[in-house]
C-alpha cells in the first residue's frame, strides 16, 4: 500500500518534470516533424508544407486553409505555405526575436530588418539555385539580378516581390505618397486647380469656414498628420516632393549634377513647417495630430470628417474602404484623391513614378537556413509565377470569380466583384499569396492586369461616384493622371533601399538612426512651436548634433557606387 | 524521531545521518526538486546571457564565438544621456505608481474592511478588481477614449464650464507620469487590496471587541487595531515592490507614449527594445537589463536594512 503510494508520487512529479521540459522538446519535434512530412511528400508526390512569415502587417484578409484557391494551387505547385503576419510588434522587435532564438519559418520576409538577418546568416545563399529555375531566372533582367547580388553583399539571398513588371505598364492607382484631399471640398469650390501648399491650405480654411460640421454634425478636422512610431512618413519626407523630386526616400539626388542633398535642411522644408505651425496655430491642423496612434488615425479617416492629409495610399484607403461602404460616405463626398502639390508653382511634381522602376533592392522573400528543402521551396516560388498560378492567385477560380471573355479578357460581374472585395469571402475562398513573387503590369498571357483593380473595365466600375466625377472636372481616367507619370530619374533610384541597409554600427548608420530619434522628437515640437523661428534654431541645433554629413557622404558614396555599376553592367 | 531528526539538522551532521534523513524525506526531496529544477532553468541558466553585455556580440558568432570587450558597452550606455532620461522616467513612474497604489489599496482594504453589508461588500470588492483581468492594450484603449478630445472627461470639463475647448492630455509632457499612475491605480486597487483584506480578516476579534468594551469607535478601532494589525504584511510588500521598481513600466508607456512626450514615457524597457532588440545591438540591451537587476538588488537591501531598523519586519 505504501510503496503503492510512493510510485505514484513518483510518477506524478516525473509527469510534471515532463511537462516542464515540454517547452524545449516541442519546438524541436515539430520543426523535425515538418521537415519528415515535406521530405515524405516528396517520394510519395503529396502536398508539401511549409511556413513563411512576413515582418508586416497582413493587409487584405487571413487566408483559411480549407480556401478553395490554396488547394487548387497545392495541386498545382506540389506544396502549399502557412502565412503568418506582424501583429503587434514592429518589424524589428519580431525579426530581432526570431534572431535571439535562432529558429526561422521556411520563407521570411524581413522587411525593414532584413540587414539584421543577413548579418546573422539566416538566409540561403540562393546563387545556384535561380538558374535552375526558369520562371524566377527570368523574373529579373542580368542587370537587376546583379544590382541585387551587390545590394546584398555579392550574392543572391532574398528576391524583391513587388518589382517585376510585366507587359505595358498599367497603372491605375497611386499607391503612394501624396497630399490627400476630399472630393467634397474640390466640388464644393468647382474643381479649382490646385498646385501648392498655400492653395490646398486656403481651400481646405475656406471650406471649413463654410461647412463646420457633416451632415450628421460630426465637426470637420482640416488637416491631420500621422507621425506614430514608423509611419512619422507623413510628417517628415514632403519636403523632398514639395521640390519636385520623386521619392528617393531619406535624400534628394539632384539628377543633373549627380549630387545628394539632405531635404530635411533645405529652405523647402522649413517653409514647410512654418506653414504646417502656421495652420497649427489657426487650428485647421487638428490638435491631437502628434498624439495619435495609427488606430485613432484609421477611426478619425473612417467617419469621414478629416478633409486632407499627406498619407500613403496602401496606409489607409485598404482600411477606411469597409466603414466608408457602409456609411455611404462617397454620397457625401468624402472619398480622397491625390494633388498634385508643390512648394511654389513652375515645380513639376513626381509624386508618381512609373511601375516597375523601383528595383527594392533591401528587402525580399527568401529562403532560411531552417528551410529543409529549399529546392521544394524554389520549386514552389518558380511554379506561382506561370500563367495559370497567378491567375488563380489574383482573379480566383475562372466560372466563379471572374469569366473570360471571347477576346481572352477576363471581367467579372457586379456580383463577383463584390464577393472578391468582401474580406469574409477573400478569407475562406481565395489565396493571393500576396508577399510571394508577383508582377505588377501584365499576366504571362501580356492581356490581362495581374491586379483585377487595373484591369480598366473593372477600375471603372469600381471607382465611386465622387470620384468618377472628380476625375471627369480634372480630365483624368484614374489616380494617377491626376498628379502625372513619370520615368524613373536615373539607375540609382530610389536611394531609400540603401538607408534602410544601414544599422548602428557604421557612422552613417549611427548619424541616420540618430536624425530619425531627433525628428521623432523636434517634428512635433517645431509644429506646435508658439515662436516658430526660435524653436526651428533649436530643432537645427539638434539636428546637427547628429551628425547628417556622415550620413550624407555615405549617401554619395553609394550614389556614385551605383551609377557606375549600371555603367558597368549595362 | 523526528523531532529528533530536525534537533540533527541544526547540529553539523555526519554523512551517515544526512543520508538517513534524505532517506526518510525522499518524497518531499524529489517534490522540492521540481522547484528547484524550475528556479535553475528559467531564473539563473539565463544568467549566462549576462556574458552578451561584456562582448562584441554577432548573432553569426554567437556566446562563444563573440570577442570580449570589457566595460566597453557599459561605457557606451552610461555615456548616453537618453539613457539617463529613461532611468530617470522608470524610477519617478515607478515611485508614483508605488506610493499611490499601496496608499489607494490599504485605503480601499481598510473602508472595505467596515463595510457591514455582505452583499455591498462583495459586489464592490468584485467590481474593483475585475480591471486587473483587463490587458493593457484595451485598458490603454479605454484611456485613449475616456482622455481624448470627445471622451467623457473633456465633455464634462466643458459642461461644467471649466474649459472651452477639449484638452489633449496625451500633449502634455509632465502630465503623463500622473496618467500611468491615475491609470495603475485605477486598474490595480482592487486586486492589491485583496492580499490586505486578507491580513485584516487574521486579526484577532478580541481585539476589536475589547476596543468597543472600552469605547473605542470605528475611527480608533481602524487606527489603533487594524492598520498596526496588518503593518507586517504592508511592510513585506512594500520590501518586494521596491525591488520591482525598475522592473514596473514597459507596456503603458510603450503604449500611450507618443513623439510630443517621448522625453518623459520612454523606460528603461523601452530603451532596452529600442536600441537592444530593434537595432540589433544586444550587448547593450543585455548592459542596460544588467544595470537594473544590479540596482534592483541594491535597492532591496537598502529597504530590507531600514525596515530592520526601524521595525522586527523583514525579508531575510
Amino acid at each position: 500500500m505504501k510503496s503503492a503510494k510512493r510510485i505514484l508520487a513518483f510518477m506524478l512529479s516525473a509527469a510534471l518534470m515532463v511537462g516542464a521540459f515540454a517547452g524545449c522538446s516541442g519546438k524541436q519535434s515539430s520543426s523535425s516533424g515538418g521537415t519528415a512530412s515535406a521530405s515524405s511528400a516528396k517520394s510519395t508526390g503529396a502536398i508539401k508544407n511549409f511556413t513563411a512569415f512576413f515582418a508586416v502587417p497582413l493587409s487584405g484578409a487571413d487566408t483559411k486553409d480549407t480556401s478553395e484557391v490554396k488547394q487548387k494551387l497545392a495541386e498545382l505547385t506540389g506544396a502549399q505555405v502557412k502565412e503568418t503576419w506582424l501583429t503587434g510588434q514592429t518589424c524589428d522587435e519580431a525579426i530581432g526575436m526570431m534572431i535571439a532564438g535562432g529558429q526561422y519559418p521556411d520563407f521570411l520576409d524581413g522587411s525593414n530588418a532584413t540587414p539584421q538577418l543577413l548579418q546573422a546568416g539566416a538566409f540561403v545563399n540562393l546563387d545556384d539555385y535561380i538558374g535552375k529555375y526558369p520562371n524566377i531566372q527570368k523574373y529579373f533582367t542580368p542587370l537587376q539580378w546583379a544590382q541585387l547580388r551587390q545590394a546584398e553583399g555579392g550574392h543572391i539571398y532574398y528576391i524583391p516581390q513587388f518589382s517585376a513588371t510585366y507587359g505595358e505598364p498599367n497603372e491605375t492607382i497611386h499607391n503612394d505618397e501624396a497630399f490627400w484631399i476630399q472630393t467634397r471640398v474640390l466640388k464644393w469650390a468647382n474643381y479649382p486647380k490646385i498646385t501648392t501648399m498655400d492653395q490646398y491650405f486656403d481651400l481646405i480654411e475656406r471650406y471649413l469656414k463654410a461647412n463646420p460640421k457633416m451632415a450628421n454634425g460630426t465637426p470637420n478636422i482640416g488637416y491631420t498628420i500621422l507621425c506614430d512610431d514608423w509611419r512619422y512618413f507623413c510628417l517628415e519626407n514632403a519636403p523632398e516632393f514639395l521640390d519636385g523630386y520623386p521619392n528617393d526616400g531619406s535624400v534628394i539626388v539632384d539628377p543633373k549634377q549627380q549630387k545628394v542633398i539632405d531635404y530635411n535642411t533645405t529652405p523647402t522644408a522649413k517653409l514647410y513647417f512654418k506653414k504646417l505651425n502656421e495652420e497649427y496655430k489657426k487650428g485647421i491642423v487638428d490638435p491631437e495630430s502628434f498624439t495619435q496612434k495609427y488606430d485613432q488615425y484609421i477611426s478619425k479617416l473612417s467617419t469621414g470628417r478629416v478633409l486632407g492629409m499627406i498619407d500613403q495610399y496602401w496606409d489607409f484607403e485598404y482600411s477606411i474602404v469597409p466603414a466608408f461602404n457602409t456609411q455611404k460616405l462617397d454620397q457625401q463626398g468624402c472619398d480622397y484623391v491625390p494633388l498634385p502639390i508643390t512648394i511654389k508653382d513652375g515645380i513639376k511634381n513626381q509624386w508618381h513614378t512609373k511601375d516597375g522602376s523601383v528595383l527594392n533592392v533591401s528587402s525580399g522573400i527568401g529562403i532560411t537556413t531552417s528551410c529543409k528543402d529549399v529546392d521544394g521551396a524554389m520549386q514552389f516560388l518558380n511554379d506561382l509565377l506561370s500563367q495559370e498560378a497567378l491567375a488563380l492567385r489574383n482573379w480566383g477560380i475562372e466560372g466563379r470569380d471572374y469569366s473570360v471573355g471571347p477576346d481572352g479578357l477576363f471581367t467579372r460581374s457586379d456580383e463577383q466583384d463584390n464577393n472578391c472585395n468582401n474580406l469574409t469571402y477573400q478569407a475562406a475562398h481565395l489565396c493571393p499569396y500576396s508577399y510571394f513573387p508577383t508582377f505588377t503590369g501584365r499576366l504571362p498571357d501580356g492581356k490581362n492586369s495581374v491586379m483585377p483593380n487595373r484591369q480598366p473595365s473593372l477600375f471603372e466600375k469600381t471607382l465611386k461616384q465622387d470620384v468618377k466625377e472628380c476625375f471627369a472636372a480634372y480630365g483624368a481616367k484614374n489616380y494617377v493622371d491626376m498628379l502625372g507619370n513619370n520615368d524613373k530619374p536615373g539607375d540609382w533610384y530610389p536611394m531609400y533601399t540603401y538607408s534602410s541597409s544601414l544599422n548602428t554600427s557604421t557612422p552613417a548608420g549611427l548619424a541616420w538612426t540618430k536624425m530619425a530619434e531627433c525628428k521623432h522628437k523636434w517634428l512635433p515640437q517645431v509644429c506646435m512651436a508658439k515662436d516658430f523661428e526660435s524653436e526651428w534654431n533649436n530643432y537645427m541645433t539638434a539636428y546637427n548634433a547628429c551628425k547628417p554629413q556622415d550620413f550624407i557622404s555615405a549617401m554619395q558614396t553609394e550614389l556614385e557606387n551605383r551609377i557606375k555599376f549600371a555603367q558597368e553592367n549595362k | 524521531m523526528n523531532a529528533n531528526a530536525i534537533r540533527g539538522s541544526k547540529r553539523r551532521m555526519s554523512w551517515k545521518a544526512w543520508c538517513k534523513q534524505a532517506k526518510e524525506q525522499k518524497s518531499l526531496l524529489v517534490l522540492s526538486v521540481l522547484f528547484f529544477a524550475y528556479g535553475f532553468i528559467f531564473c539563473y541558466l539565463p544568467l549566462v546571457g549576462w556574458l552578451i553585455g561584456f562582448q562584441d556580440y554577432r548573432p553569426r558568432d554567437g556566446i562563444l564565438g563573440s570577442k570580449f570587450v570589457g566595460l566597453q558597452v557599459f561605457q557606451t550606455l552610461f555615456e548616453d544621456p537618453e539613457f539617463w532620461l529613461t532611468v530617470r522616467n522608470t524610477l519617478a513612474m515607478s515611485l508614483l505608481n508605488l506610493v499611490f497604489s499601496t496608499i489607494f489599496a490599504i485605503l480601499f482594504a481598510v473602508l472595505l474592511n467596515e463595510v457591514r453589508c455582505m452583499i455591498g461588500k462583495k459586489f464592490v470588492q468584485t467590481v474593483s478588481y475585475l480591471p486587473h483581468f483587463l490587458s493593457w492594450i484595451v485598458a490603454c484603449n479605454i484611456l485613449f477614449d475616456t482622455l481624448g478630445s470627445t471622451g467623457i472627461v473633456n465633455e464634462l470639463l466643458m459642461k461644467m464650464h471649466v474649459i472651452t475647448a477639449p484638452l489633449n492630455f496625451f500633449s502634455y509632457p509632465q502630465g503623463f507620469w500622473w496618467i500611468v499612475a491615475i491609470a495603475v491605480v485605477w486598474k490595480e486597487t482592487g486586486w492589491n487590496a485583496i492580499i490586505y483584506l486578507a491580513a485584516i480578516t487574521s486579526i484577532d476579534p478580541n481585539l476589536y471587541e475589547a476596543a468597543a468594551i472600552d469605547g473605542g469607535g470605528r475611527w480608533v478601532k481602524m487606527r489603533y487595531i487594524t492598520l498596526p494589525g496588518i503593518a507586517n504584511t504592508i511592510i513585506i510588500l512594500l520590501i518586494l515592490n521596491v525591488g520591482n521598481v525598475l522592473n514596473s513600466g514597459f507596456e503603458v508607456q510603450y503604449l500611450m507614449g507618443n513623439d510630443v512626450i517621448r522625453d518623459f514615457s520612454q523606460t528603461i524597457d523601452i530603451y532596452v527594445l529600442k536600441w537592444g532588440i530593434s537595432q540589433s545591438n544586444y550587448a547593450i540591451g543585455t548592459a542596460a537589463g544588467i544595470f537594473r537587476s544590479a540596482v534592483s538588488i541594491v535597492l532591496i537591501l537598502i529597504t530590507n536594512a531600514i525596515a530592520k531598523r526601524t521595525s522586527d519586519t523583514r525579508l531575510f
